[in-house]
């Protein structure tokens, strides 16, 4: 079962119902996301949505989440627009790497999972930032941006990476394992 | 079943980041005013409705578990007042600051001067949700006047200029933003006054030794930088000077007048750069 994952159609509900959940996610994110701060530091669920699709549905899929995930993200940051689209693609690929793993994996595996992930999504994204001349995004900052966004994630993960499995194989999803 | 062909995900990935690698050369040659902004206003006119609405649900939750009934007003109530006083203790420094800079800027030409200023009061909807700049969203945007590169004040100072205005909304980016550099001045000292995140004090630099500036002292902005804000607006204390010797600057740290963590309400200052300026832009 696991093998036919990375190869059944994205169709038009499962794209439909990540772009449902992409959009709720984008009102978590300006609402909660904007409100809560741990240690100064807001979640990045956006994030959070493209390492999921990765790991729920492999590199092809968790590029193509991350990237749409990434976009409207920049939709209301004042980083350079299409910074979040180009980092979370890559993110979203490097997660789906992981998916044949995670799909039967326990939930540690999904919180650590999730947790590198977002971890390296952050990094990545102030490094290229910086390389495009916003060198302020890389400062001691970063790490608690990196930590604590990487413990909010792995947490977010255990309730987010279902709700993924529920859009992408909206077929087969009740029939699987919880994590 | 399909044959597995491990190329596609890599094709994709490569479209996809050639894609994402050309929209961000795109927005790069566009600036603020091309479609990013556009987009960004369509963003803002479709999401914001939705945002207000569910913060309209939520926020009396958490203001009840916080205290009384109508905390909520109480507090709206208390933000006013103390954007009022604020307003009167800014005239004041204004004032102050004037009078020690009558005879330097009354020597320059049709300087407008801050007070004179209309203003625009806005709510501050929330904090942005982003790791890596320090911005504010305003309930006001360009259908209450709100333009890019207006300044914004509150309290007792400058808290920071608007970087993106939509329909309703408008985006400041604070003065305490690493990426926000903002022209200073105490009497004849002019400096260039640099964020260093929240809650941190700014950083002055370009002050010489030996610099007549002294612990206390409020800095306004000088009006300088091709006049990419008025001058005269309070920044502020001065609450550091350190004088290495053999160092051809000092170290001054100023600390904003403004709590940036508490905001609630602040005024736009309508205030266009003078674009014909030598050297602006």
């Amino acid at each position: 079962m696991t093998a036919a994952v990375g190869e059944r159609r994205f169709n038009a509900v499962a794209r439909s119902q990540v772009l449902l959940v992409l959009f709720m996610a984008v009102v978590l994110q300006l609402t909660v996301g904007a409100e809560l701060r741990l240690f100064g530091v807001h979640p990045d669920l956006m994030l959070l949505v493209a390492v999921s699709g990765g790991l729920v549905g492999g590199e092809e899929r968790g590029a193509m989440v991350g990237f749409t995930a990434g976009l409207l993200a920049d939709l209301f940051l004042q980083a350079p627009f299409g910074l979040s689209a180009l980092s979370f693609t890559i993110i979203g690929y490097a997660a789906g790497l992981f998916s044949g793993t995670i799909v039967r994996a326990s939930w540690p595996m999904v919180f650590f999972g999730a947790s590198l992930a977002s971890a390296a999504g952050e990094i990545l994204y102030a490094l290229l930032g910086a390389g495009l001349g916003q060198s302020q995004m890389v400062s001691d900052r970063l790490g608690p941006i990196v930590g604590v966004v990487a413990v909010l994630n792995g947490v977010g993960a255990l309730l987010v990476v279902p709700v993924m499995r529920w859009a992408i194989f909206p077929d087969t999803a009740s029939g699987r394992r919880r994590w | 079943m399909a044959v597995r062909r491990p190329t596609r995900p890599r094709f994709v990935l490569l479209l996809l980041v050639l894609t994402a690698g050309t929209i961000i050369t795109l927005g790069y040659r566009t600036q603020a005013n091309g479609y990013v902004g556009k987009l960004k206003g369509y963003a803002s006119d479709v999401f914001s409705p939705v945002q207000s609405g569910v913060l309209d649900v939520f926020r009396p939750v958490g203001s009840f578990f916080r205290g009384a009934f109508d905390y909520g007003s109480l507090r709206k109530q208390n933000a006013t007042l103390k954007a009022e006083l604020g307003s009167a203790r800014r005239a004041g420094t204004a004032a102050a600051s004037q009078q020690q800079e009558l005879q330097a800027l009354t020597q320059l030409e049709k300087l407008p001067f801050a007070p004179s200023l209309h203003q625009i009061a806005a709510e501050v909807v929330d904090t942005g949700f982003g790791n890596y700049q320090l911005t504010l969203e305003l309930d006001r945007g360009s259908s209450a006047g709100v333009q890019v590169g207006m300044p914004v004040v509150s309290g007792g100072g400058l808290v920071g200029r608007v970087v993106q205005s939509n329909r309703s909304t408008s985006t400041v980016l604070l003065l305490t933003d690493p990426s926000s550099s903002i022209g200073v001045r105490d009497g004849s000292v002019i400096g260039v006054a640099s964020g260093q995140g929240l809650g941190q004090a700014l950083r002055v630099d370009y002050i010489f030794a030996p610099a007549k500036v002294t612990k206390g002292d409020v800095m306004v902005t000088s009006g300088l930088q091709g006049g990419l804000l008025p001058p005269g607006i309070p920044v502020g204390r001065i609450n550091r000077v350190r004088d290495h010797t053999g160092d051809l600057q000092e170290e001054v740290n100023i600390a904003p007048l403004v709590d940036m963590n508490s905001l609630e309400f602040v005024d736009v200052l309508v205030w266009e750069p003078p674009s014909t300026l030598p050297g602006a832009g």
